[in-house]
C-alpha cells in the first residue's frame, strides 16, 4: 500500500472510526459512573458549596499550572509541576494554537480562531516532547511512581507520545516523504483516540467532577480551596 | 462470606458515583505523596495516598469497569486476596491520620481522605483492624467509652473536676439549649480541660447541660471505619440530645468526634439534622465575638512565644480556622506566631485517625512528629496551643519522648484562665 493510500484510510475511515469510539466510550464511562448513584448530602453548610466550587475552578485553571509554589509541596517534587504544568500548557498550544490543528477543529466544528505563528508552537512542541521524556524517566526511578506505575501507564505515556513525535518529524520533514510522515502522524492520532477511553488519560472528563467535589468539601466547610 | 468477600462488599458499598467519579479521576502522579507527613518523615513508597487506597481502586474496577472486568479475566490484575487485606490494614491504620492534606495537593482535587475512609470501611468489614484499635472499639460497645469511662466512672470524674475546680457541671438538665459531650480524653487525661470549658459556659450564662446518656463523643466506630459501630456511637449521642429536648450539641476538644457528628452524621442518621452540631471553637469564637465573656487582653504575652497547631478534624476539615486566631491575638498579641504552613496547609500532628491507639504505629508516629518538632522550633515557640484532644495526647506524649521544653496547652483552657472576673 502506497503512503497515499495509508494517509487516505488513517484520516479518512480510520479516522472517523476512532474519532467516535472516542466519543462513544468517553461517554459510556461517564453514563457507568453517573449510573452508579449520587446520594444527597444532607449534612448543614458552614459556608457556601457553589462559591468552593468557583473558586477553585478558578485557581486550578489560573494559578494551579503556572504559580505552582502556591502549595508548598512545590518545592519537595518541582520536577513532577514544571514537568507536568509545560506539557499540559505544551498540548493546549499546540493542539487548540497551532494552525493545523486550528483547521482540523474548524472542518469538524465549523469553528476557527487566532493562531500563534509557527515558530512559537514548534518551540512549544519540543519543550512538551522533552518534559514527556523527562516524566517518563522519573516515573521509572522515582520511589513512589515506581510502585505506583505498572503496564497501563505506560502504554498511556506511549500512546500520548507517539503523536507528539510523529507530528514534530513531520513538521521538520525527517524521516521519509511528506505523506509518509503524515500518515504515521494521522495512525498514532487514531490510535490514541481509541486508547483515550480505554485508559486514564480520560481523566480529563472525570476532573470536573473531583475538582467540582473538591470545591463543594472545602466550600461547605468555610475552609480555603 | 469470606473475609474477602465482605471486604470487597464493603468497597463497593461505598462505590457510588461520587466515589467512582473520583477514582476515575486519579492520573497517579503520584503528588500526594509529598503531602503525607508519613511518607515525607520515611521516604516509604507504600505511604502514598494513592498507594494506600489501591484496594478500594482495584475493587472499583475489577467489579465496575469494563476494561477491569477484561484485565481480572485474561489474569492482567488479581483479585483481592486476604494477604493484601493485611498488608492493607497495616498501611491505612498506622501510617494514616485521614488527614486530608493530600486532597490539597492533588492537582485533580480529589477528596483522597473520604476515600482512604472507604479503604477503612472495607478493611473493618473484612475484620482487618489492628488488635489494639478492635479492642477500644469493642470496650466503647461494651462499656460506652473506649478509655473504660463508665457510667459511675463519669459520675466520680465530674464530681471530682467540680470539687476540685469549684466549678459547677449541669448534669441532665432537661430543655437546656446546649448540650456539652466531652471525650473520655479529656474526662480522663486532661480535666482541666472539662473544668475550664464548665467555666466558660457558666460565666456566659448558657443553659447548658451534660448527660449521663451521651457522655461520650469520642467514637472509634468511625476511626475504625465500621458504619454499623460509628452509627451506634453516635446514636448515644444523639438519643441523649433527643431526652434533653436541646437546640444544639457541643462537641468539646475532639476532632474525629466532630468531623464524624458535624459533617458526616445528618448522611447517616437523617434525625441528626435536627441539632446544631457545633466545636467549642466555634463557640469560643462566638462568646468573645459577642462580647459574652471577656478575656483579659495580653494575658500570655509573657511566658514565650505561643504557636498554633491546626488540627487536622476541626480546622482544615472542620473550618474552625479564624476563631483561635482571633482569640490568641487578643490573649498574646506579642507572643503569639504563626508556624509554616499553617491554617488548612498545616502538617499533621500524626496521632490522630487512631493512629495513637495502635502500638505498632509507635516509631512511624513518632517520626511524623519529628516534622512538626521542626515547625514549632523554627519559629521557637514554647507553648503550642491547639483545640483537638486527640492532638494534645500525640503532643504531651511527643514532647516526653523527645524530651522537649514545650508546654502543650489547650486553647479552652488558656480562655477560661484568662477569663475577666
Amino acid at each position: 500500500m502506497s503512503s497515499q493510500a495509508v494517509l487516505e484510510f488513517a484520516r479518512g475511515p480510520f479516522f472517523y472510526f476512532a474519532l467516535l469510539f472516542m466519543l462513544f466510550g468517553l461517554a459510556y464511562r461517564l453514563f457507568s459512573v453517573i449510573s452508579l448513584g449520587w446520594s444527597k448530602d444532607r449534612v448543614v453548610p458552614m459556608g457556601s458549596k457553589s462559591k468552593g466550587v468557583v473558586v477553585t475552578f478558578l485557581k486550578a485553571f489560573l494559578i494551579w499550572p503556572f504559580i505552582p509554589w502556591v502549595k508548598n509541596t512545590f518545592n519537595r517534587n518541582p520536577l513532577i509541576y514544571i514537568g507536568g504544568g509545560l506539557f499540559h500548557l505544551s498540548l493546549f498550544v499546540v493542539v487548540i494554537l497551532g494552525t493545523p490543528h486550528m483547521l482540523v477543529w474548524k472542518s469538524l466544528i465549523g469553528l476557527g480562531w487566532p493562531t500563534l505563528p509557527l515558530p512559537v508552537v514548534d518551540w512549544m512542541a519540543a519543550v512538551g516532547i522533552i518534559a514527556m521524556v523527562i516524566l517518563l524517566i522519573n516515573r521509572r526511578i522515582h520511589p513512589v511512581l515506581k510502585l505506583i506505575s505498572g503496564p497501563a501507564e505506560f502504554f498511556a505515556w506511549l500512546f500520548v507520545f507517539l503523536p507528539m513525535i510523529t507530528g514534530y518529524m513531520m513538521t521538520h520533514h525527517i524521516g521519509g516523504s511528506y505523506e509518509a510522515l503524515y500518515a504515521r502522524h494521522m495512525i498514532t492520532v487514531d490510535v490514541l483516540m481509541i486508547w483515550i477511553p480505554l485508559s486514564r488519560i480520560s481523566h480529563f472528563v472525570f476532573y470536573f467532577f473531583s475538582r467540582a467535589i473538591h470545591g463543594q468539601e472545602f466550600g461547605k466547610r468555610g475552609v480555603a480551596v | 462470606m469470606s473475609t474477602t468477600e465482605k471486604a470487597m462488599e464493603a468497597f463497593v458499598h461505598e462505590t457510588g458515583g461520587w466515589v467512582a467519579a473520583q477514582l476515575e479521576a486519579c492520573t497517579r502522579c503520584g503528588m500526594c505523596a509529598e503531602a503525607c507527613h508519613f511518607y515525607q518523615a520515611t521516604g516509604n513508597p507504600e505511604y502514598a495516598p494513592v498507594w494506600k487506597m489501591e484496594l478500594l481502586r482495584r475493587a472499583y474496577e475489577q467489579r465496575f469497569t469494563f476494561v477491569g472486568g477484561i484485565k481480572l479475566s485474561l489474569g492482567l490484575d488479581k483479585p483481592i486476596t486476604d494477604e493484601d487485606l493485611a498488608h492493607w490494614s497495616d498501611l491505612n491504620y498506622e501510617a494514616c491520620t485521614v488527614c486530608n492534606k493530600c486532597s490539597m495537593v492533588c492537582p485533580m482535587g480529589i477528596d483522597i481522605g473520604t476515600l482512604l475512609h472507604g479503604m477503612r470501611a472495607g478493611l473493618a468489614a473484612a475484620g482487618d483492624v489492628p488488635a489494639d484499635l478492635a479492642a477500644a472499639v469493642t470496650k466503647q460497645v461494651n462499656e460506652g467509652s473506649p478509655l473504660g469511662m463508665t457510667s459511675s466512672v463519669w459520675d466520680q470524674r465530674l464530681e471530682w473536676v467540680a470539687d476540685e475546680w469549684e466549678v459547677e457541671i449541669p448534669r441532665d438538665v432537661k430543655d437546656a439549649t446546649t448540650l456539652v459531650v466531652f471525650s473520655s480524653i479529656e474526662v480522663m487525661k486532661f480535666p482541666a480541660n472539662v473544668a475550664a470549658i464548665a467555666k466558660i459556659l457558666n460565666k456566659a450564662g448558657e443553659k447548658w447541660t451534660v448527660s449521663s446518656k451521651a457522655r461520650e463523643i469520642v467514637n472509634f466506630g468511625f476511626y475504625e471505619g465500621s458504619e454499623e459501630h460509628t452509627k451506634l456511637f453516635l446514636n448515644r449521642v444523639l438519643d441523649g440530645a433527643k431526652d434533653l429536648n436541646v437546640k444544639r450539641i457541643v462537641v468539646t476538644e475532639c476532632g474525629h468526634a466532630y468531623d464524624a457528628l458535624r459533617w458526616h452524621a445528618a448522611n447517616w442518621i437523617p434525625e441528626a439534622s435536627n441539632f446544631e452540631v457545633i466545636h467549642i471553637t466555634g463557640v469560643l469564637g462566638e462568646l468573645i465575638g459577642s462580647g459574652r465573656i471577656k478575656i483579659k487582653p495580653g494575658f500570655f504575652n509573657d511566658g514565650g512565644k505561643i504557636t498554633f497547631h491546626d488540627a487536622c478534624k476541626i480546622q482544615r476539615k472542620g473550618g474552625h480556622i479564624q476563631e483561635p486566631r482571633d482569640i490568641l491575638k487578643v490573649l498574646a498579641p506579642d507572643a503569639f506566631i504563626e508556624m509554616t504552613p499553617n491554617r488548612e496547609e498545616s502538617v499533621c500532628c500524626g496521632g490522630g485517625g487512631g493512629v495513637i491507639a495502635v502500638k505498632a504505629a509507635d516509631p512511624v508516629r513518632y517520626a511524623s512528629f519529628e516534622l512538626k518538632i521542626d515547625q514549632v522550633n523554627t519559629v521557637s515557640a514554647k507553648t503550642v496551643a491547639m483545640t483537638c484532644s486527640n492532638c494534645r495526647l500525640q503532643f504531651t506524649d511527643s514532647v516526653d519522648h523527645f524530651k522537649l521544653d514545650w508546654k502543650v496547652a489547650g486553647l479552652s483552657q488558656m480562655v477560661a484562665d484568662a477569663l475577666e472576673e
